[in-house]
């Protein structure tokens, strides 16, 4: 039993570069780290180096070889064989004793000569001091061992989830392609630092026993192997089933109890104001009850096992005592080989419990490497060709010919679309939502691959050349404004992360956010996660068109946001966008008439392709559905068209 | 128990037994004591059983040496007593084993389950105040790590505890063995002791160092599962890839760091031990072979040195689980120190009857100790009238719903409720009569009627759904899969935020409230069904009073009388129109808002 760890391996986030200043900002003096642990935290912290710079090589087109134990595990092997061989010896070395001991009792003690003993002790010693070593070597060894390899793949994985396109994230839950990074790791690393080195110190350690008490009193052993170990095995065997069922439901349970806590308090206003305090505790009663009972029976398994397995072993050797003892009277086994067989039947037990309890580590390391392994093996829909080419500045003429396109064979979303957009221009996508207006935004990013035509960036189809440099001169504002873990600097610069702060600043301000970064006292370094300072929907929409404001791409796509703005902030990001759109070709989904007004021209999108396509007031000579949609907003009051200014 | 706190679930588990100890002098044990005392029973028989068992593992070792020593190396010996009380022994102790063990852990846990449940008991009476003041995530880590180390030592340090008796009794036992022996077996022991302690104040910082880089690095690459569209757009995959591998690489320097730690100091924990075993088998060996004491005692003497070691390894783990205990026991107990700020006075008395007419009399407030958000608040709602309150964002708007309700109290002047001031008024009956439905529409991931039915949990299917039919939510949620049932995903995101609020209205409307409280709740509905909701509203808008805190004109637009708010005052009153003609800061406060309301429409 060795205890160490925070107690449930809960509270990760803690202990963040961060954390060390929050405790003002939770409301409550004493917040995160345990503070007895801080001082020794800091003080190892303090001797870390500096990193080198990672040596990471991104290429979108590599492909992934298949994830097996052997592959993971080849570059390590010289290693390896190192490690094995320390095991070996450490796990000789430390089955001696009992060897020692029967040697000093009969030729030492039985015969009166102190100096068989005391060699026999100074052997002792030393082998302890031996075994103590290999111990340390192979404990630092596996585990640099296992460190390096886990290092390599958790870079891999991730490397290989930046190579799949945007829909693979959009189609996949992101907990589980988390937990593949975290916890399947995690299971892997247990295989890798525990696993195998028990597998070979115990089993080493039994097929030792055995031979030994076999050499010592065949009788004895046989007696032992048919009769106590398998009750030793059933029982612990028992055991783990029983305690792995009853873990994961405790587990379940008290995330249960969490579950229903952080409702109650993210509810709490509600639950206040609806008087339903009462009902909410009895139902919490019910959840943390069913915890405690759930931890209950864990406890009563343990409670059982230890003991039974105890008694088991004692018994055993009680059992041992009377036969080994008539054979002692009988003059076929000595005292020494008796005690000696008494004492390894101690070393003999612990190692199976060992293995029993190893084979849920193996479980669910196999598992975890089978599930990267399927991760790995997804291939990326949108491939970098090999012989892809630098895309050279562009001036920002898009032109789709004859462009098809399926998400699921049988039902196009477009079918023969062709559009040309002339380097400045601002084009506005509008339609009713599901009619590809995203996919064709989509498809000139090469986010998706056309099914048929072709999407032509200054002559140059977007097929043939490096994704990256065909991204970095084609900025995307998606809908929703993420913002990373980071300053407000990390991330207005995310697309060009050398930029100045005055370069920084000046997106900041263009943007209109100039009010935000004089409210903060670190300006352009204020975090802006929970940390940091809180902004507002609007806020953070103004920051993503700030990062696409910086980035200056030639051709900007830009998708509106549905979300709900208060009457200011949608006022400033309509003056912000008209900023950041100057002088770029723009590609604007639009989900507001009054942001389509703003475009030079306007595609209707429907039934897979461009409906109507023109200028605003050529759509409303046409009197199709643009014209229909404008009357209804003149009648709600909308105002005339304005004219984007133009500098 | 208050009629106004209705209770529909049942449940067989009680409510806590006890509470703590009140006086915030005491140390800690002191203050958990009440707490611990309902269980003493189970403490007393558990640590009864420790006793025996303690007696059991120090006499085993004993008997091995009477057998080895009267039956065995004696002629006419007959070992079969002997094993048999062997084998009697060790039965005795693995049940007393039992007993002991399954009683202490049962006793923490219920401990444990007191002190949850007493948790969210106080939780659920502190005041707004403390909300507005303590992040929820710092009560959770509380209710969870706190509690669990609370509970490990409850469990741990009688064990320990034990472990030292028992060394006790082993020593008495191997001193009237043999003096010289037992000193040369107690040699090693300040040696595991200072070693174990050694790699716990090593690794048990590290195991923290460890989670948090975990932590970090599963935070970077949560944020390129969200983000993947920026990272994308911005042709970033590189930069964010060396990103994490340095993350990846911090990681494996500290896990290195604690590998090492393990590998310097646990094969020591482990040798030390072992060494004294070779001493013992030296120096015993010697004294048997001289005579001095026997082959047997030697055998006892080789496995007390084992039983003496073991305590030692984790006397310091108790230590610090003790210091851990302590520090989470001063986060629990100072969270349940806080007292609720707003309370029921002594003599408050139920609001029994529908509130007629309510008033704010010079009413002032400030949040903690901000700048003052209401600095002379005047205002009459009359029964039965729908009265908006407009006013710049921040100008205090949302506050006056709120202190209505009263989650807060004023600072000075007064609101009353048909003269009667709300703060001589039980808080629930209060609540009871005034349903306030907020701009935020937090749903519960429950399904849609639990959210509905919110505040009356026993409702019938019929009054949901008319709450849901006045708040327009009728058709979308019939037109989802499993209607009613729909379970709301995590905070509610996979709803509309239109269909968010308009589920949250129906919370609110399906009691049937005399007074209804709407604090921008229909911000994100869509104009043309905002107006059949008020439509809804306005059939019953004689018998019902209505506060409405707004933005857009068109929820003006359905008021009787509008206040307009400004710099912590009600500036001007009267009908919409009115306004407009006289009070120049109201026409430049709607100037900006004519004209999204004029945009809704066209979306597509």
């Amino acid at each position: 039993m060795v205890m160490v760890g925070p107690p449930g391996g809960a509270g990760g986030g803690f202990f963040g570069p961060s954390a060390t200043s929050t405790s003002a900002a939770s409301g409550l003096p004493f917040a995160g780290v345990p503070s007895e642990l801080r001082e020794g935290a800091e003080r190892i912290l303090a001797t870390e180096p500096e990193p080198p710079e990672p040596d990471v090589r991104y290429e979108p087109a590599a492909g992934e070889p298949p994830l097996t134990l052997r592959a993971l595990v080849a570059p390590e092997r010289p290693h390896i064989a190192i490690a094995v061989l320390l095991v070996i010896v450490e796990t000789v070395t430390g089955l001696a004793g009992p060897l020692l001991t029967a040697i000093a009792i009969d030729e030492g003690v039985a015969e009166r000569r102190p100096g068989v003993v005391f060699a026999m002790a100074g052997i002792y010693a030393g082998l302890v001091v031996v075994q103590a070593l290999a111990g340390f070597g192979r404990l630092s060894l596996t585990g640099r061992i296992a460190e390096r390899i886990l290092e390599g793949l958790r870079i891999r994985i991730f490397t290989h989830l930046q190579r799949q396109s945007i829909d693979f994230f959009t189609r996949s839950r992101s907990g589980v392609l988390l937990s593949r990074m975290t916890s399947d790791v995690d299971a892997l690393s247990a295989l890798l630092q525990e696993g195998y080195v028990n597998l070979i110190v115990q089993g080493l350690t039994v097929v030792l026993v055995t031979v030994v008490l076999f050499v010592l009193s065949p009788t004895l052993a046989a007696l032992l192997l048919v009769i106590v170990v398998p009750v030793f095995v059933v029982l612990t065997w028992w055991f783990r089933g029983a305690s792995t069922v009853t873990y994961e439901r405790v587990r379940d349970r008290i995330a249960d109890v969490l579950a229903d806590l952080q409702e109650h308090l993210a509810g709490i206003r509600i639950v206040s104001a609806t008087n339903r305090r009462r009902h909410n505790e009895v139902l919490h009663r019910e959840v943390v009850g069913r915890y405690r009972d759930a931890s209950l029976d864990g406890s009563r398994i343990g409670a059982i096992y230890g003991p039974a397995a105890e008694v088991t072993g004692l018994v055993g050797q009680a059992g041992v005592l009377l036969v080994g003892g008539w054979q002692v009277l009988d003059g076929n086994l000595t005292i020494g080989e008796l005690t000696a067989f008494v004492l390894y039947l101690t070393t003999f037990f612990a190692p199976i419990q060992q293995l029993v309890q190893l084979y849920n580590v193996y479980q669910q390391g196999n598992a975890a490497l089978g599930k990267l392994g399927d991760l790995l093996a997804v291939e990326p829909e949108v491939r970098e060709r090999a012989d892809a080419t630098e895309l050279p500045p562009i001036d920002g003429q898009v032109e789709l010919s004859g462009v098809g396109f399926a998400y699921v064979e049988g039902t196009p979303v477009l079918d023969d679309v062709d559009l040309a957009i002339a380097p400045g221009e601002i084009i506005a996508l509008v339609g009713p939502t599901g009619a590809g207006k995203s996919t064709l935004a989509k498809l000139v990013a090469r986010f998706h691959d056309v099914g048929a035509g072709r999407v032509t960036v200054d002559g140059h189809d977007v097929r043939d050349v490096t994704l990256e440099s065909l991204r970095r001169q084609l900025g995307i504002v998606p809908q929703e404004p993420f913002l990373f873990h980071g300053s407000i600097r990390d991330n207005v610069a995310f697309g060009v992360p050398d930029a100045t702060d005055a370069q920084v600043r000046a997106a900041v301000d263009a943007v209109g956010l100039a009010p935000l970064i004089e409210r903060t006292a670190l300006g352009i370094d204020t975090p802006v996660h929970e940390r940091g300072v809180s902004l507002s929907a609007g806020e953070r929409q103004l920051l993503a068109l700030a990062r696409a404001l910086l980035a200056r791409p030639a051709v900007l796509i830009l998708d509106e946001a549905t979300s709900n703005l208060d009457l200011e902030s949608e006022a400033r990001v309509e003056r912000a966008l008209d900023t950041v759109l100057d002088g770029t070709t723009g590609i604007l989904i639009a989900h507001r008439l009054a942001t389509a007004m703003r475009a030079d021209r306007i595609a209707v999108v429907d039934d897979g392709g461009l409906a109507e396509l023109g200028t605003h007031d050529e759509l409303v000579e046409l009197d199709g559905r643009y014209a229909a949609l404008h009357r209804a907003w003149l009648a709600a009051g909308g105002a005339e068209r304005t004219e984007r200014p133009r500098r | 128990m208050s009629p106004w706190e209705p209770v529909a679930a049942t449940t067989g588990y009680p409510e806590p037994v006890a509470g703590v100890d009140p006086d915030p002098e005491r140390s800690w044990m002191r203050r958990l004591a009440p707490m611990v005392r309902p269980h003493r029973r189970i403490i007393v028989v558990a640590l009864l059983a420790a006793l025996i068992a303690m007696g059991a593992q120090v006499a085993l070792p004993r008997i091995v040496m009477l057998t080895v020593d009267d039956a065995l190396t004696s002629d006419d010996g007959n070992l079969v007593p002997y094993v048999a009380l062997m084998a009697g022994v060790a039965v005795v102790r693995g049940i007393a084993t039992f007993g002991y063990r399954y009683g202490l852990y049962g006793a923490a846990y219920r401990l444990e389950y007191d002190l949850r449940t007493l948790i969210h008991r106080h939780l659920g009476h502190l005041s707004f105040s403390f909300y507005d003041r303590v992040q929820s995530g710092q009560i959770i880590s509380r209710a969870n790590s706190d509690i669990r180390s609370i509970q490990m030592f409850g469990a741990f340090a009688p064990i320990v505890t034990i472990q030292l008796l028992t060394l006790i009794g082993a020593l008495v036992v191997m001193l009237t063995i043999d003096p010289l022996l037992t000193a040369v077996a107690l040699l090693g022991i300040p040696g595991v002791f200072v070693a174990a302690q050694r790699l716990r104040d090593l690794v048990f910082p590290l195991s923290w160092l460890v989670q948090a880089r975990l932590a970090d690095f599963a935070t970077v690459v949560d944020e390129n599962l969200n983000g993947a569209r920026v990272v994308k757009a911005f042709a970033a995959e590189e930069r964010e890839i060396e990103k994490l591998a340095r993350s990846a690489r911090r990681i494996r320097w500290v896990s290195v760091v604690q590998i090492d730690a393990r590998a310097r100091w646990s094969p020591i924990v482990e040798a030390i031990p072992r060494l004294s075993l070779a001493l013992v088998l030296a120096v015993g060996g010697w004294r048997a072979a001289e005579g001095a004491i026997t082959v047997g005692a030697l055998l006892a003497f080789s496995q007390y040195v084992l039983l003496l070691a073991a305590p030692f390894r984790f006397l310091g783990f108790v230590l610090i689980l003790g210091q851990r205990a302590r520090a989470s026991a001063g986060r629990i107990l100072e969270l349940l120190d806080e007292r609720p700020t707003v309370v029921d006075r002594p003599g408050a008395v139920d609001l029994l009857e529908a509130p007629g007419e309510i008033r704010f009399d010079g009413v002032a407030f400030a949040y903690a100790d901000d700048e003052p958000v209401l600095e002379e608040v005047d205002l009459t709602l009359h029964r039965g009238e729908t009265l908006a309150v407009v006013g710049r964002s921040g100008s205090g708007k949302s506050t006056i719903a709120r202190l209505l309700l009263r989650f807060y109290d004023v600072d000075d002047g007064r609101v009353t409720i048909d003269g009667r001031d709300v703060r001589d008024l039980t808080q629930s009956s209060l609540r009871h009569h005034i349903a306030f439905v907020p701009d935020d529409a937090f749903l519960f991931s429950a399904s849609l009627r639990d959210n509905i039915a919110f505040a009356r949990p026993g409702a019938r299917q019929e009054e949901v759904a008319d709450a849901a039919r006045d708040a327009a939510a009728a058709d979308f949620i019939e037109a989802l899969p499993d209607g009613y049932d729909t379970v709301v995903g995590e905070r509610g995101y996979d709803l509309s935020g239109g269909q968010r609020q308009r589920v949250s209205l129906a919370r609110g409307l399906l009691a049937d409230p005399a007074v209804l409280v709407l604090d921008d709740a229909t911000s994100a509905v869509d104009v043309r069904v905002e107006e059949q909701i008020h439509a809804a509203l306005a059939e019953r808008r004689h018998q019902r009073t209505t506060l409405l805190i707004a933005h857009r004109l068109s929820t003006i637009a359905l008021a009787d009388r509008v206040a307009l708010l400004d710099e912590g005052r009600i500036v001007a009153t009267g009908t919409h129109e009115e306004l407009l003609a006289r009070e120049p800061r109201y026409a430049e406060l709607l100037a900006t808002t004519d004209r999204t309301a004029a945009e809704e429409p066209a979306r597509w």
